[in-house]
């Protein structure tokens, strides 16, 4: 009989950051859920790319935001594959503006997706990880998170929330055998910088040590390294990706 | 109801590494506080996911775990009300 693959959860997983780090773990011998909430089509072309590249998986709708919902895509995991050995909150999304412009709606948004769904998803496969003594949870922060950005006091409050979690997670889950961290972007390639005008762009990247926007996969990759065993003493952190920033 | 209250017995001496104290503990005997076994929150932790393992039995959340985890018979009683006693 076959191993039991490497179950992999990955929220927002269908695209961007999130769609370089299913891939990363695709392989053969893992399972990766891609969890998204919109864009079906994107995640389930993630899901194919992983089985070309011989991992099982399938894709969940489901809002991070709304608890139920995050149950039901976690006992539909379990129910394939009787456990879950990395959760991947990646998950996230923003509504910029400043404070004395921001609406309360677009504060709880933000809060609800970047921070409340992680406690949603953590919450969902906490118990199911402990009980197995096995498990690592990684969760994608922000550089905003650390230093605040203009524009973003939603989005930074709620990375900087990931950040503390993180550690607070961290301190509790030990004694069960299960990993928390955490990785802070900086700026990354993505649909959003290319559209950038190029003066504002340039004006970005002259803040950069190395001198470019990371890309994707280079995120991904600290996050595969978190989640391995390679990272097995490595607990509680927020690890920044940010060009040396 | 015995056999539910002796696999809840194991869980205490075994998960939670209390063979010793668990010898003297009657039914009754509070698991919480100053007057009983002197359980903490981890404690609490290591008991809901060994019920959950032995029995299959989900506490959802610290005030339901406040109520079921009280006594070796307040266990057994929510185990039987679960069908899986």
């Amino acid at each position: 009989m076959a191993a039991p693959p490497r179950v992999v959860l990955v929220t927002g997983g269908g695209r961007g950051i999130g769609r370089a780090i299913s891939l990363a773990f695709a392989e053969p011998g893992s399972a990766v859920v891609v969890n998204y909430r919109h864009d079906g089509a994107s995640a389930e072309a993630t899901v194919a790319e992983a089985r070309q590249r011989g991992a099982d998986g399938f894709s969940f709708r489901a809002d991070v935001a709304d608890f139920g919902s995050v149950q039901a895509m976690v006992g539909e995991a379990i129910a394939r594959y009787a456990k879950i050995d990395v959760l991947v909150n990646n998950a996230g999304g923003s509504r910029d503006g400043y404070l004395a412009l921001m609406s309360p709606d677009d504060w709880d948004a933000v809060i609800d997706v970047n921070l409340k769904g992680v406690f949603h998803c953590c919450r969902a496969v906490a118990r199911h990880m402990m009980a197995e003594r096995r498990g690592t949870i990684v969760n994608v922060s922000s550089l905003s998170g650390m230093t605040g950005l203009p524009g973003q006091t939603n989005y930074s409050a709620a990375k900087g929330g990931v950040n503390a979690f993180t550690r607070s997670l961290a301190q509790e889950m030990a004694r069960f055998g299960v990993r928390v961290n955490a990785v802070a972007p900086g700026l990354v390639e993505s649909d959003v910088v290319s559209a950038m005008p190029a003066e504002q762009r340039e004006r970005l990247l002259s803040n950069v040590p190395l001198g470019r926007a990371g890309k994707a996969e280079e995120v991904a990759s600290v996050v595969r390294f978190l989640a391995s065993d390679e990272a097995s003493y490595i607990t509680g952190e927020v690890i920044k990706v940010t060009g040396g920033i | 109801m015995e056999s539910t209250k002796r696999k809840i017995r194991e869980i205490l001496a075994v998960r939670l590494k209390l063979s010793a104290a668990v010898a003297k503990l009657g039914d009754d005997t509070p698991l919480f506080g100053p007057d009983g076994l002197g359980l903490d929150s981890i404690d609490a932790l290591e008991l809901v996911l060994g019920l959950q393992k032995e029995f299959g039995v989900v506490i959802e959340d610290r005030a339901q775990a406040v109520k079921v985890l009280a006594t070796i018979d307040s266990i057994a009683e929510f185990v039987r009300s679960m069908g899986k006693g």
